[in-house]
């Protein structure tokens, strides 16, 4: 089987996404809700460690 | 429990990566060996996060919490007295054999070990069990949307079943290990947020002392007889029962989390994916189980927090979770924590259906249909076991759905072909003289011993088709004894008839057993990459919980 992906960068994307729409969420007017806004931003930094993780470790083989 | 755009929006986009990952492994897979064993090409860390994934089915996520509500701090046990210790014997002690004798399969090293037909018992028992518990998981989920969400019950089937088609199709065993590590980020976090919003709305830890009865806050205490613990359990069923031949039993013999670690890229990786997973899997109970120990508290201090009534009338514990969620959880991280509990649910399936493709394609298929094939043969005949596996599961859901009692019989007859399992292993890997027969045998007689034990028992109601000869305190009680009883007639039955009957040469099984295998010696200076030191870390660890939680 040839290089795989680096499955840090989809879990990194798909929670800083996550955490993104929890983000912009928690400024509408259903959404405002302290729980959205700091879950948003513990996704969103949580997400953007895993993404940085992938770019640090590239070079080196999976 | 209503859902908003935006939670649905979160909903979909976890849809969109688990199909994603799929299609990103598509072009990797070229062989059968890529697609049902992942070549062994798998990093440690994914290899042990999958290790607990992989048991980290919505019956984990519901069901502990809903024993945290039931039981209390008690059914910690199933972590700190089973799992734990469990998987570092399989690291230091069974993952040599396993994966230095180059079995595909847990079935395929008893092929080696003993003969054909103790491996074909296995793999067909095993295949069933599969499909079986895929087929419930998605049971289980379809009736849970349709409970707190109110979707349609065959959506929720075909939806679930097809998403998990897919990505299993495309991208095989590694595809759904992949998807297992993030379902396991998103349980995780998913649900971490709730307990801290519960912790703080029971009052923290001084709220959970003051508002939980004392007796459901402890480990040990209450456990030298069954009727002075919730469980209704006593020390030594627990112990024996499922600290040894249960957690044993399941974590070192069930190929479903076995498979996990055998896809490693080395030995010493595949010894340490169960001790590296035993850490995070020690910390579970604080995902899984407190959110039942928490709605105790709420429950004595706010309305709203009771739990519903089953169609039996009694409490429905199940719910513990999905209520949980509804009254802490606002829209938008309520997307989150609906996710995580389909994850749940597709995470058992997809583990299920990925282990049935390998023990089909290579212990029924292969052994008694196809000796030799070409790898793209293996990769059709893979892939098309998926589609029959999903679609054998669907089928399985809506029998659950039309037949629980039939559901509930079938599972009761699998659980008696697992308890004596970890005897016949035990035996074959440290006994050089257990004989094929002996092992064929005791199978045999143990899974019959676990069947009479319970036509000859009872507990809440449940048993005693033959004769009612003893009542236990609870059902956990008697599954625990069922087990100890079935182990023990395994046992003796396999040391028995291996007496009297002849065995396989020694030079036949050399890497097969313990004494004929030459001992492990790890050139790894640092603690924390030797299987053993890193082993008796995560041991001490369990062990001070045990005491500080007494």
């Amino acid at each position: 089987m040839n290089k795989l992906f680096d499955l840090r960068f989809v879990i990194g994307s798909f929670f800083f996404l996550v955490g993104l729409i929890l983000f912009v969420y928690s400024f509408s007017e259903k959404g405002r809700n302290a729980v959205n806004h700091y879950g948003g931003l513990a996704f969103l930094l949580f997400g953007v460690v895993m993404i940085l993780l992938t770019y640090k470790s590239s070079g080196k083989e999976e | 429990m209503k859902l908003y755009l935006v939670d649905y929006s979160i909903i979909a986009l976890y849809f969109l990566f688990v199909i994603g990952i799929g299609f990103l492994l598509k072009k990797k897979i070229k062989t059968g060996n890529d697609f049902l064993m992942s070549n062994r090409s798998i990093p440690l860390w994914i290899t042990s996060l999958a290790f607990i994934s992989a048991n980290l089915g919505a019956q984990e996520v519901l069901g502990m919490a809903a024993s945290g509500a039931k039981y209390g701090l008690y059914t910690a046990h199933f972590y700190w007295l089973g799992a734990a210790f469990a998987m570092v014997f399989l690291g230091i002690y069974m993952m040599p054999f396993y994966y230095g004798s180059r079995a595909r399969s847990v079935p395929e090293y008893l092929k080696l070990r003993f003969d054909e037909k103790t491996r074909t018992f296995n793999a067909l028992s095993f295949a069933v069990m599969t499909i079986f518990s895929s087929g419930i998981s998605l049971y289980a989920l379809a009736m849970l949307m349709q409970t707190i969400l109110g979707w349609d019950f065959n959506v929720s089937i075909w939806l679930a079943a097809g998403i998990v088609l897919i990505y299993t199709y495309l991208g095989g065993l590694t595809s759904a290990v992949y998807n297992e590590v993030m379902q396991f980020f998103l349980i995780v976090l998913g649900i971490a947020p709730l307990v801290i919003i519960g912790m703080h709305k029971a009052g923290g830890l001084d709220g959970i002392l003051h508002n939980v009865e004392n007796s459901k806050l402890h480990l040990w205490k209450g456990m030298a007889h069954a009727s002075t613990n919730p469980m209704g359990v006593d020390a030594f069923s627990l112990v024996f029962g499922l600290g040894f031949v249960l957690a044993f039993g399941y974590w070192c013999t069930d190929f479903l989390v076995v498979q996990r670690a055998m896809i490693s890229r080395s030995q010493n990786e595949a010894r340490r994916t169960p001790i590296i997973a035993a850490i995070p899997k020690i910390f579970m109970p604080l995902v899984v189980i407190l959110p039942g120990i928490i709605i105790l508290a709420l429950q004595n201090q706010f309305t709203g927090f009771e739990l519903p009534l089953n169609s039996s009338g009694q409490v429905d514990y199940n719910m513990t979770l999905p209520l949980l969620l509804s009254k802490l959880y606002p829209s938008g991280i309520l997307g989150v924590g609906v996710t995580a509990l389909i994850a749940s649910f597709m995470s058992g399936m997809a583990g299920n259906v990925t282990a049935f493709n390998t023990v089909w394609t290579f212990d029924i298929y292969q052994a008694h249909i196809k000796k030799n094939g070409s790898e793209k043969h293996y990769l059709n005949v893979g892939r098309a076991t998926t589609v029959i596996g999903i679609l054998l599961s669907v089928a399985t859901a809506y029998v659950a759905r039309n037949f629980n009692s039939i559901m509930d019989l079938l599972q009761l007859v699998f659980s008696f072909v697992n308890a004596p399992l970890f005897a016949t292993f035990f035996l074959g890997m440290f006994w050089k003289k257990t004989s094929s027969n002996g092992a064929f045998w005791g199978l045999i007689s143990g899974t019959a011993a676990a069947a009479i034990t319970h036509g000859l028992t009872t507990a809440e109601g449940k048993g005693g088709w033959i004769a009612n000869l003893h009542e236990y305190y609870s059902g956990t009680s008697q599954a625990f004894n069922i087990a100890g009883i079935a182990f023990i007639a395994c046992f003796l039955v396999t040391a028995l008839v291996s007496s009297f009957t002849s065995r396989k040469p020694d030079e036949e099984l050399r890497g097969l057993v313990y004494s004929l295998t030459p001992k492990q010696t790890d050139p790894a200076k640092r603690w924390y990459k030797n299987p053993l030191w890193l082993g008796v870390a995560v041991l001490i660890l369990t062990l001070i919980i045990n005491v500080v939680l007494y």
